[in-house]
């Protein structure tokens, strides 16, 4: 069953601006591993941004969990996001506050304005965060500042945060880019064992198409704002990458 | 030197005329610096001075030494107006702190609430509140509420705001909109995501600058007696006023002491924020 | 290859258990924030501050502007005689900020830990002159000069170079901390002396930084150089003094005015300089 569905899907940041997507169409089923490829500038970030919504589409549908999301107020759109667990490309952690408290505001969605403001969360919440910093290997940085952190384990607090969600589905925009080949290839095999351990879909967007094939089930893959290959990652043959990176030619 | 003789001379030329051209541009400016200076020398020190009512080096040193003879006896009552320095200077930073508030939120481009009224508003407070001298502030405040401490910490409250506004504005300005997008993201509420994208961005700034303003605003409340609003000026300038300069050093040294108290305060205080 | 899950027996023996503050941390912050709680209250009975009164002051304060110092009247401050002190307030704060200037760079030479001539006595000598210069209000240095030198603007003058000592003093230390060794290093090897050293290592690093704090020296100075006068340091101070004594509450209004003004352009013409020069760096 389908959980995420896009219709011709369009985006433009302004008015008068260029088209960044030209009408996408695709779906995310319940156990996809599904990576976005193709080059930079072809629109992968813009399309899981629009998403949650941090990117407004212009044109088009997107249903998530059975919901048109696009006519969503800001109420709606709140709680349709707690429902999305996002990992950044710069990890998009509060530097200065602990490792705990950047896991724990995974929960604000669920959190009252009161235990917001004194940062009480509730003690099932700080159990489950403990347990995810075992999981993810961070056990002993728990009260450690986030820029305390080496980058790798930096992506491991923001992978803490989006699973504290208990997300229905997880978006990934470049997680690993911003890391070395060895670490990136240790995040993106925890980041699917997890996927698998909580059996949550994924949408990711990745650069690196080594990486795409080994971990991901189905590519689907962009080019200038077109979709130019959707289908298994084991289906893929040289002509369609060469067909993708067309335009890259240098 | 051969490497040398084989340049051409013309090249060699080049250079050297264009340090001369530097040196002599270097020269001008000096000059013409200087003669501003003699100028202003001239205007001031010269026509406006009475060399002859100082009494010479003798009557200088003369009164110096008067200065030296500490005057013992005004120790116990220099206790009460110390602390009331110290407590002028820190009410005085935190009705500060609640009068930038606003005017940084006016102030910051990135959230003020209106770009065409409320920012040139919030950024003319801040340069009103800096470009009037607490000394200034301190008389307007006396006339409006009369004489006491609460002229003293209203005139460094203003004094006070120009200073945490804008620092805390460029705070604003300058956050990293990454953390702020993820707190959003998550389904964070408006608050939330000020409460934990940005607030924790900028407190160790905000904070710090405060107990930078802290340690000015002793200073400043030391002084705020000379015009009638309490504290350790108004001792100074009842010594001045009966020429007991053996006092007026007792004083000082006692302003001297209370701004040690507040260096080694702000500076523990500053590592426990940062 | 794949080496993140922890051991599973790791996990389970680890005590689930956390709180934002441990025993003695907690204790401290609380603690101190109580203290603070304290002071904080026990100051607004002491100094017997009604904090009705607080908020009353501003209306009062516009009140008061608004019946007795308005109108101001500008044709006091057009007059030559006062226009001379704004010239002579202006020429107190380029001399108080030059001399000041010129002084605090061999100071801050002295005090900076990195280049300081001598530990034992270059060292405490420039860090004493630049904090007593800080640690005093501007004030109080005229008054002290006024007293020993007479009223006028000799007082008013050395009073505003102690106070750029002391300002400019602390900024330009904090720079010459901050520069590359390197450059340092590399000229004490070719057997320079500490004046060449200085000239030709450190300040071609710290010239671009060094004209932007004397600008705003001059700027703070100027600020301060509007108010010595009213302590018999000479300038326009003087005359806000004067009418203030006599109650001639429309003049202080249009000196204030004046002043303000002033200052606004001072600070204004001088941020635009520093940006200018920022910028060339």
């Amino acid at each position: 069953m389908a959980i995420l569905e896009v219709r011709n899907l369009k985006v433009q940041y302004s008015a008068k601006g260029p088209e960044i997507l030209h009408g996408i169409d695709f779906t995310v089923d319940g156990d996809d591993f599904c990576a976005v490829i193709g080059p930079s500038g072809a629109g992968k970030s813009t399309l899981i941004r629009c998403i949650n919504r941090l990117v407004e589409a212009s044109e088009g549908d997107i249903i998530l969990f059975g919901q048109s999301i696009r006519p969503m107020g800001a109420a709606e759109l709140r709680v349709l996001r707690r429902r999305i667990g996002m990992i950044f490309q710069e990890f998009n952690l509060v530097n200065r506050m602990s490792v705990m408290d950047n896991v724990l505001s995974g929960r604000l969605g669920y959190t009252g304005a009161l235990r917001s403001l004194f940062k009480a969360f509730p003690r099932s919440d700080i159990e489950q965060a403990l347990h995810i910093l075992d999981r993810v290997g961070l056990a002993d940085h728990v009260d450690k500042r986030a820029d305390e952190l080496s980058g790798g384990q930096r992506q491991r607090v923001g992978i803490a945060r989006a699973l504290m969600q208990k997300p229905e589905i997880l978006l990934l925009d470049e997680p690993t880019s911003a890391l070395d080949p060895k670490i990136s290839r240790d995040v993106m095999s925890l980041i699917s064992d997890l996927a698998r351990e909580f059996a949550v879909p994924v949408l990711c967007n990745i650069h690196d198409v080594q990486l795409a094939l080994e971990f991901c089930n189905r590519i689907i893959g962009l080019q200038d704002g077109y979709k130019k290959f959707d289908g298994p990652a084991k289906g893929m043959q040289k002509q369609d990458l060469d067909a993708i990176y067309a335009m890259e030619v240098l | 030197m051969a490497a040398v003789s084989a340049l051409p001379g013309m090249r060699i030329d080049q250079v050297v005329t264009g340090r001369r051209r530097r040196r002599y541009k270097r020269w001008m400016i000096a000059a013409a610096a200087s003669l501003v200076i003699t100028l202003c020398i001239l205007d001031t020190i010269v026509a406006d001075t009475d060399w002859s009512r100082m009494g010479g080096a003798l009557g200088i040193l003369g009164t110096l030494a008067r200065y030296l003879q500490l005057d013992f006896s005004l120790l116990p009552h220099l206790f009460v107006p110390a602390v009331e320095t110290l407590m002028i200077a820190t009410l005085g930073t935190l009705l500060g702190c609640v009068f930038s508030l606003p005017v940084a939120w006016f102030g910051a481009a990135n959230v003020t609430p209106s770009i065409h009224f409320f920012y040139p508003l919030g950024r003319f407070l801040m340069v009103l509140s800096r470009s009037i001298h607490e000394i200034i502030w301190a008389l307007l405040f006396v006339g409006a509420v009369g004489l006491g401490a609460l002229p003293g910490i209203l005139a460094v409250a203003m004094r006070s705001i120009g200073f945490i506004s804008k620092i805390t504005a460029e705070a604003i300005e300058n956050i990293d909109p990454k953390p702020v997008e993820a707190i959003r993201a998550v389904g964070g509420n408006q608050f939330q995501v000020k409460y934990y994208g940005i607030v924790p961005q900028i407190l160790p700034v905000i904070l710090g600058t405060i107990i930078f303003e802290w340690d000015i605003n002793i200073r400043r409340s030391a002084v705020m007696g000379l015009v009638g609003a309490g504290g350790l000026g108004l001792i100074f300038f009842r010594q001045m006023a009966m020429f007991n300069y053996g006092g007026v050093t007792m004083v000082i040294l006692a302003v001297l002491s209370l701004i040690l108290i507040g260096e080694i305060v702000s500076h523990y205080a500053r590592k426990a924020v940062i | 290859m794949n080496i993140t899950p922890p051991l599973p027996k790791e996990a389970a023996r680890r005590p689930l258990k956390w709180s934002r503050y441990r025993y003695p941390e907690s204790l401290f912050r609380f603690g101190g924030l109580l203290a603070v709680l304290a002071f904080l209250a026990f100051s607004i009975s002491f100094l017997n501050v009604d904090l009705s009164r607080i908020i009353g002051a501003f209306p009062r304060l516009g009140e008061i502007l608004a019946s007795r110092y308005y109108p101001p009247d500008f044709a006091y401050v057009m007059e030559p005689e006062f226009l001379r002190s704004v010239r002579q307030t202006l020429e107190m704060s380029l001399l108080g900020g030059a001399f000041g200037v010129l002084l605090s760079i061999p100071l801050a030479w002295f005090a900076a830990n990195n280049i300081t001539l001598s530990r034992r006595i270059a060292y405490p000598f420039g860090r004493l002159a630049i904090i007593s210069g800080r640690a005093i209000h501007e004030t109080i240095w005229t008054i002290l000069f006024v007293s020993i030198l007479g009223f006028g603007m000799l007082a008013g003058i050395l009073a505003l170079t102690v106070f750029c000592v002391g300002f400019a003093g602390k900024l330009f230390a904090d720079e010459l901390e901050a520069i590359d060794m390197g450059p340092v290093e590399a000229l004490q090897s070719t057997g320079s002396t500490p004046l060449q050293v200085f000239q030709y290592a450190v300040l071609p690093q710290v010239r671009v930084a060094f004209t932007g704090i004397a600008i705003y020296t001059w700027d703070v100075a100027f600020r301060a150089a509007t108010v010595v006068g009213f302590f018999g340091g000479g300038g326009m101070g003087w005359y806000l003094k004067r009418t203030i004594q006599q109650l001639e509450t429309t003049r202080v209004a249009a000196i204030l005015l004046v002043i303000i003004l002033l200052v606004s352009i001072a600070e204004i013409g001088s941020s635009w300089l520093r940006s200018r020069i920022a910028r060339m760096r």
